[in-house]
């Protein structure tokens, strides 16, 4: 082995540890005994994990998460199939119209994007209202529906619709038969980053959420800005795992298209 | 008419009823809210311009405009330096090694910005697990005050942008030809000259991508600076914020999100002319 790579080796495991051990470190902590947050805990126990299933408002802000990414991620994917296969049907001007409007969500600032909508749900009675969540989230998803699903879409033969159409297939009949099944690894891995990106947003979430009903990331973020135990941790420790689930079923279906 | 025109017409119609749905949810969320952040920021009731220019005479907000760009531009420099280091060693290494290393990488970028903050939070406590060791260690007499000022808001920045700026360049050189090394070696160029005259040039495009995604993110980031920073270390965001939760003033958060907006769109057509604008969807 050249020196060269032996440092490369050493320097992959120090950067390797200094970008994952720093997220990991609220996961000891839920499993904290005492009252005060302290890294690492003395003593463990499930003290903390009880405290959070057996207050409502954390549980409830857990359910409404979970209700705004599936509702989001379900509208931004089929709507974002829709637009991506529209897109490749376009001439290479509309094209590139179309793909930057679509570009427009993910490089604006986000606090731009959460207090142009917290002024628009104020005149229109949606703060703190699942459907503005939702809406909000399916906004900020849709990007990179449409930019995934769009690079599925590309790589379909266009003859094998032609073929199609030539035996007397209608639109519908060859999206079902044809297209949707080739380009589904594609649609599933979208659908699962929708569901991760809402899950784990929180500026919008910050603006649109009200008293009665707020995703977990806001409840934290209230938490965390006063006091807070380690039912925090629980919380977070909660977000971790499901977005390594994620990655995890991101994987599993990227090397599934393959 | 001929056959291919009235064919191009329904082929135009049908892909504009498919964009129509997706289009709605852009219109209604994206633009109609830009729109009216737009129309509030001229509704001040000293004048048209009036939240504008309250924006321009105060001194406050050009110490934060000074903090955020500062921030910005440390954070990038950091970024595009450390993420160099981490893509050059992907690149060196090879099967399983490059792989964990990429997905360390990579990971990170699933887990919530809210989450990483959080753990950054614990770990820069006064007592938390960093300053113990640098106590212990004999580094430090005295525990450092890494939270409530600029210093956490950098390491958390960092850590967290730091894919933004290790993956473009490390795209950038596995598209490097391996016989452009072998050459450059062959001819009997130092390990140093080699990275200077071949594989910088050949990985510009990369850097310069890293560097538009971290700049922008930075501009505009919220949580970590508003958790790690607190009122020490205002930010652009931390501001408008403040303007609409705190002090109920719309016109000037409007007009403050339309500067914002302005900064980001400017390094968008900075970075328009050195790299594809559509890679950088991934920023965020």
């Amino acid at each position: 082995m050249t020196r060269a790579l032996l440092w490369s080796k050493g320097f992959a495991v120090i950067v390797g540890l200094a970008l994952v051990v720093p997220i990991l470190a609220v996961v000891p902590v839920a499993f904290s005994e005492r009252s005060f947050v302290r890294l690492p805990p003395e003593s463990y126990s499930l003290r903390w994990w009880n405290a959070f299933l057996a207050d409502a408002s954390w549980r409830n802000a857990l359910i409404t998460s979970l209700q705004v990414a599936t509702l989001s991620s379900i509208i931004a994917v089929m709507t974002g199939t829709a637009a991506a296969l529209g897109i490749q049907k376009l001439g290479p001007a509309g094209r590139k119209i179309a793909t930057g409007l679509f570009l427009g969500p993910a490089v604006a600032p986000v606090i731009v994007l959460a207090v142009g909508l917290y002024a628009l749900a104020r005149a229109t009675g949606l703060v703190g209202s699942l459907t503005g969540l939702v809406i909000a989230h399916t906004m900020l998803a849709l990007p990179y529906a449409v930019l995934n699903i769009g690079v599925s879409v590309a790589a379909v033969d266009p003859r094998l619709a032609m073929a199609a159409a030539g035996l007397g297939a209608g639109h519908w009949r060859i999206f079902r038969t044809i297209t949707l099944p080739l380009i589904l690894p594609g649609v599933v891995g979208g659908a699962v980053f929708a569901f991760v990106t809402s899950f784990d947003e929180v500026v919008l979430a910050i603006f649109l959420s009200g008293p009665r009903v707020k995703t977990l990331p806001v409840r934290i973020w209230e938490e965390i800005r006063v006091e807070y135990t380690p039912v925090v941790a629980v919380a977070a420790t909660i977000m971790v795992a499901l977005a390594l689930l994620g990655a995890a079923a991101s994987r599993l279906v990227s090397r599934r298209g393959q | 008419m001929s056959v291919a025109t009235t064919r191009n017409l329904s082929r135009g119609a049908f892909a504009a009823l498919l964009l129509l749905p997706a289009m709605t949810i852009i219109a209604v969320a994206f633009v109609v809210p830009l729109a009216r952040l737009a129309t509030m920021s001229l509704s001040a009731k000293s004048g048209m311009l009036g939240a504008y220019e309250e924006l321009l005479s105060e001194d406050v907000y050009w110490i934060v405009l000074w903090n955020t760009m500062r921030l910005a531009v440390i954070v990038t420099a950091i970024n595009l330096a450390l993420g160099f280091a981490v893509a050059m060693a992907m690149w060196r290494l090879s099967g399983s090694w490059r792989m964990w290393l990429f997905a360390c990488v990579v990971l990170p970028l699933w887990i919530s910005v809210l989450v990483r903050t959080f753990s950054w939070m614990l770990i820069l406590e006064k007592n938390g697990p960093l300053n113990r060791f640098l106590l212990a260690g004999g580094i430090v007499d005295q525990p450092l005050s890494f939270l409530f000022n600029f210093t956490g808001v950098i390491i958390g920045m960092v850590h967290v942008l730091l894919p933004y700026g290790a993956l473009p360049i490390y795209a950038a050189l596995v598209k490097i030809d391996p016989a452009l090394m072998r050459a450059s070696e062959g001819l009997g160029a130092s390990q140093i000259t080699t990275f200077r005259r071949v594989v910088l040039p050949l990985a510009a495009k990369g850097v310069a991508t890293a560097a538009t995604f971290t700049f922008l993110l930075s501009l505009g980031f919220f949580i970590t600076p508003a958790i790690l920073g607190g009122a020490k270390a205002t930010t652009i965001s931390m501001l408008i914020d403040s303007f609409v939760n705190e002090r109920l003033a719309w016109p000037l958060a409007s007009a403050a999100s339309m500067v914002l907006l302005a900064l980001a769109l400017g390094v968008i057509a900075i970075a328009a002319r050195f790299v594809p604008v559509s890679g950088l969807a991934e920023a965020r």
